[in-house]
């Protein structure tokens, strides 16, 4: 018990300078600023705001005004619910694909890691090859199979994306088969498949995590790039893709229809990238 | 011993790849028989012209002896029939390649210059005043994305200031402006890489040792730092084929270029499948080989990566 209650702060002690390491760089206190300001108007901003949908005929391309913030589109409708119902679609088609592809590689990566041998040999194989290949490209194939459409782009990126995550997987879920930990659990009676659940898992999804909360804001722009091709999200849908090919006729003389969308993504690559700068520079010092 | 492994990890990933677009082509709804018969002008195909199309397309065989048709085909640079016009596809690329091998190779060059630039300049004034700026640079253009700016600089800097051609020909004179928009997304990384990788070169001990000798900064950084960071520098160009590839089908879209990216995008809103494989294909295999070159270039003129 004694050596238990010992344990646990020394863990938390290993954790928290991190933390405190990458929140006292200033690239990741704006990166983290740019995301929590887009989350917070993305969740709380259409509380506030007209229906992004609702057409107004009578106020069509009218420019930034006190009630439009940042003017209408050419069917009248408020740019500013538009581009945050975008940020809803976005943020959140962004946050499912990363998912999904946390969920698949860490799968796959500790499967071969943890297991070995032959399993190993065929999903890390698959891996390589995965990771051989421009992702933008395949993600392009994949869409084409499954036509057009929002929920197919989400799938399409998810299946194309999760090699690079399952090669980090397996990579830890490897070093931890010999861990001290993890050999004393297996020593105690521990069966196999528990101790991988219960003592290599969770080192696993740590890394995971991180992993695919870095690939967000790369995810954010390949949604904005295909849907902008009309491959991924369809109008009426409020999406900064979408809403870029819209007015694409009309911006030599309404160009602030760029600003929301324009500015949206910008943000969330930004904040994806300082983070992932910044969290760079602290786990790997040069 | 080096190339000929290399060489086999080519060919598997390309072999990989060959599974992968087969699998998808054979799994995409609808009879590619029919497709092809109304692409070529019979409104109502009768089923025997079906089954005579379906017997000319091999598609009643087993599914091995399709892909082995099918991969053999591909080898020779045979891709298929188009479900859109019924028309060769190598014939549809044929005619479209030479604009996107102008604007890639453009954008190639535009890049590895830009990024030599930038990433040499923060290199020699790190910490100062140049590589703020030259490190700024790098991520303002890694932060806009590029369709983004390719919006800005045709819907507004070029329609408003009556500035070049709204409509691209895919020729030289209109290259310029896809290029660059093309080019930028890539300069950011391969400067940072670049910077990176001659700071380490740098801190190496024999350039104590030449700096002893009288060297000045600028000629350690040309003569001693520059050919030891080429290594990584290459690689990431080689892997940044990928992305000028990967971008060119939007960077095409957006500025209604002719090549073969925005074929394919019109294609994949047609479900045309053939012509999507078939680039999938192309930029897989300029992928691999551009790759393959890389590698074997670094190990020439890196001996530390021959052992």
């Amino acid at each position: 018990m004694s050596i238990l209650t010992r344990a646990t702060p020394r863990v938390r002690a290993v954790h928290r300078p991190l933390w405190r390491a990458l929140l006292a760089r200033p690239a990741a206190q704006v990166g983290s600023a740019f995301g929590l300001a887009l989350v917070l108007a993305a969740v709380l901003g259409p509380l506030f705001l007209p229906d992004p949908d609702m057409p107004d005929y009578a106020d069509q391309l009218a420019p930034p005004s006190a009630a439009h913030w940042l003017g209408t589109d050419q069917s009248g409708r408020d740019l500013l619910a538009r581009t945050l119902a975008g940020a809803r679609t976005s943020l959140g088609a962004a946050a499912l694909v990363m998912a999904l592809a946390a969920v698949i590689g860490l799968v796959v990566g500790t499967l071969a890691g943890a297991i070995g041998g032959v399993v190993d040999t065929v999903l890390t194989r698959l891996t390589d090859v995965l990771l051989g290949l421009p992702s933008l490209v395949l993600t392009l194939a994949v869409v084409g199979v499954l036509g057009p459409g929002y929920a197919n782009l989400v799938l399409a990126m998810a299946v194309t994306s999760w090699a690079g995550i399952a090669r980090l997987a397996r990579a830890v879920a490897r070093g931890a088969r010999s861990r001290p930990d993890v050999l004393a659990a297996r020593m105690a009676g521990v069966g196999p498949v528990r101790a991988v659940l219960r003592h290599v898992v969770p080192g696993v999804a740590v890394q995971v995590a991180v992993a695919a909360t870095l690939g967000l804001g790369e995810a954010v722009l390949a949604l904005g790039g295909l849907s902008f091709l009309g491959l991924g999200a369809q109008p009426p849908t409020a999406e900064w893709g979408t809403m870029l090919a819209a007015g694409r006729d009309t911006f030599a003389y309404a160009p602030w229809q760029l600003i929301g969308p324009g500015l949206g993504l910008v943000l969330a690559v930004a904040a994806a990238t300082l983070v992932g700068d910044a969290l760079r520079d602290v786990t790997e010092p040069t | 011993m080096l190339v000929l492994r290399r060489l086999g990890q080519a060919l598997i990933t390309l072999a990989g790849a060959g599974v992968l677009v087969f699998a998808m082509l054979a799994v995409t709804p609808g009879d590619p028989a029919r497709r092809v018969l109304e692409a070529r002008g019979v409104g109502e195909p009768s089923p025997p012209a079906i089954a005579a199309m379906r017997d000319e397309l091999r598609l009643d065989d087993p599914l091995l002896a399709r892909f082995g048709s099918w991969a053999a085909d591909a080898a020779r640079g045979n891709l298929g029939t188009s479900w859109r016009t019924g028309r060769p596809v190598s014939d549809e690329f044929a005619a479209r390649l030479p604009a996107t091998l102008r604007l890639t190779g453009a954008a190639l060059a535009l890049a590895v210059g830009t990024a030599l630039v930038l990433g040499t300049t923060a290199a020699l004034g790190a910490g100062r005043w140049p590589d703020v700026l030259a490190r700024g640079i790098a991520l303002a253009v890694l932060v806009v994305p590029s369709f983004v700016l390719g919006i800005v600089i045709l819907d507004l800097v070029v329609v408003r200031a009556g500035l070049g051609r709204v409509i691209a020909d895919g020729t030289w004179a209109t290259v310029f402006l896809p290029a660059l928009t093309l080019a930028l997304g890539s300069v950011a990384t391969w400067s940072r890489i670049l910077r990176t990788s001659l700071l380490e070169a740098g801190s190496a001990t024999h350039l104590r040792v030449s700096a002893a000798r009288g060297a000045g900064p600028r000629r350690r950084l040309l003569v001693h730092q520059l050919p030891n960071a080429a290594a990584p520098f290459l690689t990431m160009v080689g892997l940044g084929t990928a992305a000028l590839i990967g971008g060119a089908p939007i960077v095409e879209s957006v500025f209604t270029w002719p090549g073969i990216g925005r074929y394919t995008v019109e294609a994949i809103n047609a479900r045309d499948m053939p012509v999507v494989v078939g680039f999938t294909l192309v930029a897989v295999l300029t992928y691999v080989v551009a790759g393959l070159i890389v590698d074997l270039v670094c190990a020439a003129i890196d001996p530390r990566l021959r052992s």
